[in-house]
């Protein structure tokens, strides 16, 4: 095989049918209902009953409890099911638990700058209240 | 040949060369890459909120400013409709990555019937919004709203239980006003998410329709844009805890 004829091919895996590139999951399939569709179908299903569920908790839980108990209790709460949509909404819909894992934590690692902005900014939010309120000119 | 080898190399080969490292085509990365950039812009809207509302002394109350649900005008239903708005979207995401399931053993048929529901339900939940800002801007609510305000005109806001009548009168203009401005800002640059995936899912539906994909040999685009409408719907979960759970 020449260089040149091979210098088409990886061209045309890459502008043309891309789909060659996939393996797994993304690869390529033909049979609708076979036992692998059926599970793959299954499992989104499954994802979106638990984003129900999950939902319908948070949605009681701001209803009819949130106003009783400690604040942070709650925010942590309702954080912590947050991130749970999250994980299962990009995991599974968006098939990132599905890519192999230098992709996943390519796209990972920059988000974990959010811990510290949610920290610094938060923290400063609530330095500026206390500052203000013990203010002697107000 | 060489290459057909080449694409099934083992691990040790992955930046060798001729083959995507990341397994993933270059306009999925790009996607990818887009859709974390634009985290950051939502983060940085979000976040700058959390530090408006911890250095206010009084916060409007989510159970008191949604509580309405359209011809049940009076009623007391707090969080109700946004479950609904909420729900659909949700299930919007699931009709998308069916569409997107279909997509991957090339069946036409199924990618248009789930691309349909899909958009339809993008439109269900702009309309929802739509309500939505009509029914709080009937409340005298706005960018640059209650500036000044007398207290009458927001107290409807507000936690009786939680918040006093003098922490109201010192505070709960700029309160009211800093809240409306980051709900419209915030749940429009969303809503312009929406409605620029309701396009582009109705351009990739035209498309697979006229058998563009199919004479492809993929349907790659359906993912693009799946990874683009789940990326809404998670944002939404975002805004949905901050803005009427928090």
């Amino acid at each position: 095989m020449s260089q040149h004829h091979n210098q088409n091919e990886i061209q045309h895996y890459y502008e043309g049918d891309q789909s060659k590139l996939y393996s797994g999951i993304m690869a390529h399939h033909t049979d609708l209902n076979s036992p692998e569709s059926k599970k793959q179908v299954g499992r989104i299903w499954k994802v979106f009953w638990i984003l129900l569920v999950v939902t319908v908790t948070e949605v009681i839980l701001g209803m009819f409890f949130s106003h009783e108990m400690p604040k942070a209790l709650v925010a942590f709460f309702f954080l912590a099911l947050t991130i749970l949509k999250a994980g299962y909404i990009v995991a599974i819909f968006m098939h990132l638990g599905d890519e192999i894992k230098s992709f996943l934590i390519t796209v990972l690692i920059p988000l974990t700058l959010f811990i510290w902005f949610i920290i610094a900014f938060l923290a400063d939010g609530g330095f500026w209240l206390f500052m203000n309120s013990t203010s002697p000119t107000r | 040949m060489s290459q057909a080898t080449a694409t099934t190399a083992p691990e040790t080969k992955l930046w060798g060369g001729g083959r995507s490292p990341f397994n993933v085509s270059y306009g999925k990365i790009m996607m990818w890459f887009f859709l974390l950039s634009d985290s950051f812009t939502f983060g940085a809207l979000l976040i700058s909120y959390g530090t408006t509302r911890f250095f206010s002394a009084a916060w409007p109350d989510a159970n008191q400013v949604f509580k309405s649900f359209p011809f049940l005008e009076g009623q007391n239903l707090p969080l109700l409709f946004v479950s609904l708005m909420t729900f659909i979207l949700i299930m919007s995401s699931v009709t998308m990555v069916l569409a997107v399931h279909a997509g991957h053993y090339g069946d036409k048929q199924g990618v248009i019937k789930w691309m349909l529901w899909t958009i339809v339900g993008g439109i269900c939940f702009l309309s929802c919004q739509a309500w939505e800002w009509t029914h709080l801007h009937s409340e005298g609510a706005w960018w640059g709203s209650f500036i000044n305000a007398p207290v009458e005109s927001f107290r409807h806001f507000f936690d009786h239980h939680k918040t006093t009548e003098a922490a109201l009168a010192a505070h709960g203009s700029q309160a009211t006003h800093d809240f409306y401005n980051y709900f419209f800002t915030i749940t429009g640059f969303h809503g312009a998410h929406v409605t620029s995936g309701v396009i582009f899912n109705i351009l990739i539906l035209i498309n697979t329709v006229n058998g563009t994909y199919e004479r492809r040999g993929h349907y790659e685009m359906v993912e693009k844009v799946g990874l683009y409408w789940h990326f809404v719907d998670l944002v939404w979960v975002f805004v949905f805890t901050c803005f009427y759970l928090l």
